[in-house]
């Protein structure tokens, strides 16, 4: 078995394939294999987290009809030929990665799926809120000084919002000491830059390998989208009625999206 | 003492050649390195060319009306060009060979095509220009200048990371620009949609806002500024969630779900606010100053 057979059946081993035999031979290479090894266990744990998310944040048919077309575009996926174990069966063939050229890299692929759930991420952070907030938020203007809908964008200063709300730790034990615009000041931009996530660390490493010269500059970019994040959610969370930094933070999370969506198209 | 002065003359003048032969050698191998290569394919109406270079300037300008003509120089024999035309359309590329990198990996190509074509290109470095014509357009580039002028009638749609975004003249387009932290200039720019989005990059817009459009710039911490002539006819809505907003215009108040926050947000129209005018920012400025 070639690594190209590997890239082949993999979607099919990962859906249980119907071949004990096939499936041996498919577990001898990726033994025998480094680079088939790092890309069956990237799919794996994509796999598995994917699952876990729930419905309600899956995005709609459209993005993946839009990731599949794309794919497909770029030549890296097709539409198979109906293999003699489907035939006859309502089961139809998934599209298959196409094998590699000799200058196309396949182990990035992973990147689509990723921005497309960095979008889903995003609009599902939009779309959740934290009810016992919003109630308490909503509480005055019930009592009949504001006839204001729920949705409508709260005029409230982020001081007061932030005393509001409940922080996380390292913020309230910021506040003990810090005048109100310190307060917004720490709570917008964090002092501590936290650890790349596992997404990100594994795209950085990607771009290192295909575009070294581009790495400082994407790994600058990340940094700074993902501060733009964090800062919108800060707001978000002293302000969960704010439609508007909702948006903003979809938005943040569009722009991380493109980061990756660019990476994949350029180190293909 | 003159037999001394002598031989350290000599030993300047033969380190002086030396150094002149290596720079020359070095000089006339960068010059051999490059080739220049000329494409030339015959092609109906809207024509469908793509080109994408890791590194290199990508120039395109109008042509005859059923050819195009694409001329490559690359900068080493480290690169190679893929072409395939496939009926209408066309595929130009960058073939970096093992261990390329910038700037042995550069290619800059200038294209001549028919004024109606699609176009797509991308190159990580650019710079990308695109002028005269009324296809559409797709402009990819991480780093690239992206300049594109002179443009009507089409879909112009540009994605950079840090690149610089000018759009001059550009009239009845669908445009979409998105960047992460470059500038988005606009002048002269009109259309049914002008959507502009730079999380850190500040966008500036010098126009009228035409006539029955949607114009919407959004930006993280980057400053908004529309410089608009005293007759424009639009409705504006701004806000910026931490950043100041100002405007110098006696706009009408408009009724809007949307509330006002003095020095935040305003809302109001100008004319008969034939476009509608959107600009968000999370903590930039926003500016809407009279020309």
């Amino acid at each position: 078995m070639t690594c190209s057979d590997v890239q082949r059946a993999l979607p099919e081993i990962l859906e249980g394939a119907p071949d004990s035999a096939f499936a041996t031979e498919f577990e001898t290479h990726v033994k025998s294999c480094a680079d088939c090894s790092d890309l069956v266990s990237d799919v794996r744990l994509i796999t598995s987290d994917a699952r876990q998310l729930a419905a309600s944040e899956e995005p709609s048919p459209r993005v993946w009809l839009r990731i599949a077309a794309e794919l497909r575009a770029e030549g890296l996926i097709s539409d198979p030929a109906i293999r003699p174990e489907f035939a006859g069966t309502s089961a139809a063939p998934r599209p298959i990665l196409v094998p590699d050229s000799p200058r196309r890299r396949w182990s990035a692929w992973w990147l689509a799926p990723v921005a497309a759930g960095l979008v889903a991420a995003g609009s599902y952070v939009v779309s959740h809120k934290p009810a016992p907030q919003v109630a308490r938020q909503q509480a005055p203007a019930t009592s009949g000084t504001s006839s204001a809908p729920a949705t409508t964008p709260v005029a409230e200063t982020p001081a007061v919002a932030a005393a509001s709300v409940p922080a996380p730790a390292p913020q309230r034990m910021a506040r003990k000491s810090a005048s109100p615009t310190d307060v917004v000041g720490s709570a917008v931009r964090p002092a501590v830059e936290p650890a790349p996530s596992a997404e990100d660390q594994q795209f950085l490493s990607v771009v290192s390998t295909r575009a070294p010269s581009m790495r400082a500059a994407y790994e600058n970019q990340l940094q700074a989208v993902n501060a733009d994040i964090r800062e919108t959610q800060a707001y978000v969370n002293r302000n969960p009625g704010d439609m508007d930094a909702r948006q903003h933070l979809m938005d943040a999370y569009q722009q991380k999206a493109l980061l990756y969506q660019m990476a994949l198209d350029r180190i293909q | 003492m003159a037999s001394l002065q002598q031989a350290r003359f000599d030993y300047t003048m033969v380190e002086t050649l030396a150094a002149t032969l290596v720079l020359a050698t070095c000089l006339s191998s960068a010059v051999v390195a490059e080739t220049k290569k000329e494409y030339r394919y015959t092609v109906g109406p809207n024509a469908n060319i793509s080109v994408d270079t890791q590194y290199g300037a990508i120039s395109v300008k109008p042509g005859s009306d059923n050819e195009v003509v694409v001329s490559a120089t690359l900068k080493s024999d480290d690169v190679e060009v893929d072409q395939q035309q496939n009926g209408n359309r066309i595929g130009i590329a960058s073939h970096l060979l093992r261990g390329t990198d910038q700037p042995t990996g550069q290619v800059d190509y200038e294209l001549l095509v028919p004024p109606d074509a699609t176009i797509n290109l991308r190159s990580s470095s650019g710079p990308l220009s695109v002028e005269h014509l009324r296809g559409d357009l797709t402009l990819e580039g991480a780093d690239a200048v992206v300049n594109v002028r002179n443009v009507e009638n089409g879909h112009v749609h540009v994605w950079t990371m840090r690149g610089p975004v000018t759009l001059t003249d550009v009239r009845n387009g669908h445009i979409e620009i998105n960047s992460i932290s470059g500038d988005v200039h606009l002048k002269s720019v009109t259309g049914t949609l002008v959507q502009a989005t730079s999380s850190r990059g500040k966008i500036f817009y010098d126009g009228d806002f035409g006539s029955a459009g949607d114009y919407k710039f959004t930006t993280h911490s980057g400053d908004i500024e529309a410089l608009v002539p005293a007759d424009v006819s639009a409705g504006f809505r701004a806000h910026s969630l931490l950043g100041r907003v100002q405007h110098d215009f006696p706009l009408q108040p408009k009724h809007s779900r949307f509330s006002e926050e003095v020095g935040r947000s305003f809302v109001g129209t100008s004319g008969q606010a034939a476009s509608e005018v959107v600009l968000r920012s999370f903590s930039g400025k926003i500016r809407l100053k009279q020309r």
